[in-house]
């Protein structure tokens, strides 16, 4: 291993990275000969003191491994705001009586940036350049003695980081946090030898982050500045950021790469304790009371190819463990919050379908193909085992169990600006591209309360949440993240998703009843082909929470065959084709769940709703409510309407495929909403009520009867009419009982309560038709109008055991 | 195969037949939990709930419709359709009222026992809807109508009511309903 510096070879030494914040000796790497006007700001009171003014540019700094080579490019130190002069550097350096090297240091106004990466052997393509501003001040200990004998190093450490900037620019387009402050301890940091490499060890690193902005620039002249240089404003912003963290953790670090040369690093790290929040004028999107551990096993970096020959700067993973904990998921101005989540994943090797998926990220230049010469494109496999993933609310506890995920394909990576090259529209904002992605995940089950229960059907009932329980999908398109909200800060998100071979569950069987791997049957969405595109919808966050617009959205879900069975080749419904057409659509998602409920009767408290007959229940201060207004507008093209066709009785081709467009259509043709007439005059329908839906959704006990005498599919015994109660003392964790106590009333069984409303002023069909594949259309139904509908509902959802 | 079973095999409309257990007890056997224990497929979900209609109006408030306590005023949902091109619509009118259940089933399994020996030559998998051994109806009525407008604050609006619909009190839904696909699809 080695680096090549216009032209010549240096020896390289690699330093820790414990989330990229423990770069500890700074000033090292930026040690240069000293002329002798330099010497003479040098003053002797404590040891020597440095001033520099550095400005060093290098034209191509090179990394070979292999005989692959990555390059560097246009790499320079130097001013941040005045690129032309050199940056100050001051070092105070003394030797302490325990024979220490102590420095302390100041760095101001510096950036350090490269224009462009490239691999040797990809040429006409570039990953884009990077700059980092920063002011620095802080110390930096080294003693001798390690964590493993008395050869090795201990590190102390402590710097302030104002006025920092960190940058990614393409084609002249930049996005960058700005206004960065970043304070971080790490004191007792030792490296030891050890065979094959290098061990570091951190006892402790603490810190503290602020980012001002994220800011977005399309106008090539800016420049890591935080103001358009030719209309004076201020860029955009996609919002601020904060944090903290107090981190634990070992690194080893070696030669050696996936193959032949290359750079080896296991790494374990624990969160002791952690916060960050995203803040959007002034309001909230916080994780609090963050915790957990990951361990980094056997990561190779390498210059290589991918798995289609592309040369690339290649991750590769052996496994990554961990598991972390959120206790508070905090949004709004009041600080409510959503409740606290958990996740213990393990991502390693593993064969689906037949195929089998590791972990990896092959970095590569170029991004999108029309985008320009600059972009990165991160060729990836991912490999997720089955896995757990839990939400807590008001300490109910529901696991979503053997969450397991695979795939491989592109990411794209750009910085673009709206224009049209090529054939292919780009718009402002981080562009993040799919390309030939093939992946899926599947969820086994429900479990309640901890890991060891029951494993329990239920898992549609994420459905509610736009989440199938399973999925499988070919991915194409993008996502662009602009700057800006509909107000302020925020974000602007322009979307074209195409997904194509797809199979989603709507209902799913578990893969895995602990006897080992077996088909997955449910209902399943087969042979979908997904074309969706949004326009302009806006992301903030306000005094409630999360608020969407949507500017205008369309889709077409075309589903080859709704598969009852198994996905491939279960009994099919037919198909089913379902059109949407949005303008100017809304939701929030505001933290707390349906709180005090009156289920099943009426009145504002308990009395009152028991008179009625209701059940009182109070659901607790966490939760999500979700507040929606669906505009359906009218047709305007064949692609952009809202309608339903289902077609059966298709033609099958020699392999005995349904043929599409050869069966009976019912079509359910320009399905849209309406105010009711035209009130302000403008010649138009006003179409701003929409339909309005408000849905709280709390984890809650609630009341489950068995249906039958004798035993159930668990063989546990009860009477019909009987409550299910939970029992971790009964074999399958439940019991029967025909008249519950009160102590078994707080004992019910976990389940998602949801409390809806859904009101419309007008839902119009403008006609249904049949269609015959030779006869053609007939008209059955010549308009269908619903007026002054607003339905409530109050609903619980078990899991099924 | 019984003849029944049979019948409804080759069920002529094709795309999605359905078994409604407790209208077939001869040949579609009640089946108990134990016997469901050799079913495979345990997911599904168990949802109990009520489910009100314009308990205290809608959203329209105008000439025709307005809250419940409005005299004159008409609260419940509307629908309408019309069969012919330029003719008068059908209406279902003033729809209001709740209805509560509890234990309806949703699950996918497949069947292949049971049913006085029909199950094992049936050999398929059907969505099974598990219907509530009961569902109370508070206040649910509607009017059937015919009108020459589809909505009723259009110019030259005229409808005949032809019938009121009022149901209260519970109605006994045992069995279980199981939807599966047939024919070409």
């Amino acid at each position: 291993m080695g680096v090549i510096v216009n032209g010549r070879y240096l020896r390289t030494f690699v330093l820790p990275l414990w989330g990229g914040i423990c770069v500890v000796p700074q000033a090292l790497a930026e040690l240069q000969s000293l002329e002798d006007s330099v010497m003479s700001g040098i003053s002797g009171q404590t040891g020597i003191t440095l001033e520099i003014g550095l400005n060093a540019t290098i034209d191509q700094l090179s990394y070979f491994d292999d005989g692959n080579g990555i390059h560097l490019e246009d790499f320079r130190i130097a001013s941040a705001s005045n690129p032309g002069s050199g940056a100050f550097h001051r070092v105070a350096i003394d030797i302490g009586a325990d024979a220490s090297l102590n420095l302390d240091y100041l760095v101001e106004d510096r950036r350090i940036e490269f224009g462009d990466v490239r691999l040797a052997g990809a040429p006409g393509v570039s990953m884009g350049g990077m700059f980092f501003d920063h002011t620095l001040e802080g110390f930096f200990r080294l003693s001798s003695g390690g964590s493993l004998s008395g050869a090795g190093y201990t590190f102390d450490t402590a710097y302030t980081m104002t006025g920092g900037r960190l940058g990614y620019r393409t084609n002249g387009n930049e996005v960058f946090l700005d206004d960065v402050t970043l304070s971080v301890e790490a004191l007792g940091v030792t490296m030891d030898a050890i065979p094959g490499g290098l061990l570091f060890t951190a006892p402790s690193i603490t810190g503290s982050y602020n980012v001002g902005a994220i800011r977005y620039s399309s106008n090539p002249l800016n420049h890591g500045n935080s103001v358009d240089v030719t209309t004076g404003t201020d860029l955009p912003s996609y919002g601020s950021l904060s944090g903290d963290f107090d981190l634990s953790g070992e690194t080893s670090i070696g030669g050696g790469g996936r193959s032949g040369e290359g750079i080896h690093i296991d790494s374990q790290t624990t969160i002791n304790s952690a916060n960050f929040m995203y803040v959007d004028d002034g309001n909230a999107f916080a994780l609090k009371g963050i915790t957990g551990n990951y361990r980094f096993d056997d990561l190779r970096i390498d210059v290589t190819t991918d798995w289609q020959g592309r040369e690339a700067l290649g991750l590769t993973l052996g496994a990554l463990e961990g598991g972390f904990n959120v206790e508070r998921i905090e949004l709004g101005a009041a600080g409510k919050s959503l409740g606290s989540v958990n996740m213990n994943f393990l991502f390693e090797d593993q064969v689906v379908n037949g195929v089998g998926y590791t972990n990896a990220i092959y970095l590569q230049g170029g991004g999108h193909a029309d985008a320009g010469e600059q972009g990165l494109r991160l060729a990836a496999q991912w490999s997720l085992v089955p896995s757990d993933f839990s939400y807590t609310e008001d300490g109910n506890r529901v696991i979503f169990s053997g969450l397991q995920s695979w795939g491989q394909g592109d990411l794209t990576v750009n910085v673009t600006r709206e224009e049209l090259i090529s054939g292919t529209e780009f718009f402002d904002g981080l562009r993040i591209g799919f390309e030939g992605i093939k992946g899926g995940y599947r969820i086994n089950g429900l479990r309640v309360g901890d890991e060891d229960a029951p494993l329990q059907g239920g898992t549609e009932l994420l459905l509610a949440l736009g989440f199938y329980p399973a999925y499988e999908f070919e991915l194409d398109g993008h996502i662009t993240l602009g700057a800006g909200g509909a107000t302020g800060d925020g974000i602007t998100v322009n979307s074209d998703v195409v997904i194509t071979n797809g199979n989603a569950a709507l209902i799913a069987n578990p893969y895995d009843e602990g006897a080992g791997e077996i088909v997955q049957t449910g209902l399943w969405v087969s042979d979908l082909n997904y074309d969706a595109h949004l326009r302009n919808m806006t992301i903030d966050i306000t005094p409630d929470g999360f608020a969407i617009i949507k500017g205008e959205a369309w889709s077409t879900m075309d589903i080859g065959n709704l598969r009852v069975g198994d996905k491939a080749d279960g009994e099919s419904f037919g198909r089913f084709v379902i059109q949407s057409y949005e303008t100017g659509s809304t939701m929030t998602i505001t933290p707390g769940g349906a709180g005090a409920v009156c289920a099943g009767g009426t009145g504002g408290d308990s009395a009152a709703c028991t008179a009625s007959g209701g059940l009182w229940e109070d659901r607790g201060d966490e939760g999500v409510t979700i507040a929606m207004t669906q505009i359906l507008a009218r047709a305007v093209s064949d692609t952009k309407r809202n309608a339903i066709t289902w077609e059966a009785n298709r033609t099958l081709d020699g392999a005995g495929n349904p043929l599409n467009d050869t069966g009976m259509k019912l079509v359910l043709n320009d399905i849209y909403t309406s105010d009711g007439g035209d009130f302000d005059g403008d010649g138009v329908e006003d179409n701003t009520f929409g339909i309005q839906s408000n849905i709280s959704v709390d984890v809650f006990q609630t009341r489950v009867v068995k249906r039958d005498d004798g035993a159930d599919s668990l063989g546990v015994v009860g009477a019909r009419g009987d409550e299910r109660i939970m029992d971790p003392t009964a074999a399958e964790g439940y019991r029967y009982v025909s008249s519950p106590t009160v102590a078994d009333i707080q004992n019910r069984p976990l389940g998602f309560a949801v409390q809806a409303r859904a009101q419309f002023r007008e839902l119009s069909i403008n006609n249904i038709d049949l269609v015959h594949p030779v006869g053609g259309s007939q008209t059955a139904i010549y308009g269908v109008k619903m007026q002054n509908f607003d339905i409530n509902a109050n609903l619980t959802a078990t899991p099924m055991p | 195969m019984t003849p029944m079973m049979r019948s409804y095999l080759k069920y002529p409309f094709g795309v999605a037949a359905v078994l409604l257990s407790t209208l077939a007890q001869a040949e579609l056997a009640h089946l108990d939990d134990e016997v469901l224990s050799g079913v495979s497929g345990q997911g599904g979900i168990y949802l109990s709930g009520d489910v009100t209609i314009n308990e205290m109006g809608g959203p329209i408030q105008n000439s025709y419709f307005g809250a419940c306590d409005e005299p004159g005023k008409k609260c419940g949902a509307r629908l309408a359709y019309r069969l012919k091109q330029d003719g008068g619509w059908f209406v279902l009118d003033d729809i209001r009222g709740s209805f509560a259940f509890e234990g309806l089933t949703l699950r996918v399994r497949h069947i292949d026992s049971g049913f006085g020996g029909d199950g094992a030559l049936f050999n398929r998998d059907v969505v099974e809807l598990g219907l509530p051994n009961v569902v109370r109806y508070q206040d649910v009525q509607f009017k059937l109508a015919a009108s020459s407008t589809a909505r009723p604050t259009d110019p030259g609006f005229q409808q005949t009511d032809l019938l009121s619909i009022e149901m209260q009190g519970d109605v006994t839904l045992e069995g279980n309903l199981l939807v599966f696909p047939t024919g070409n699809p």
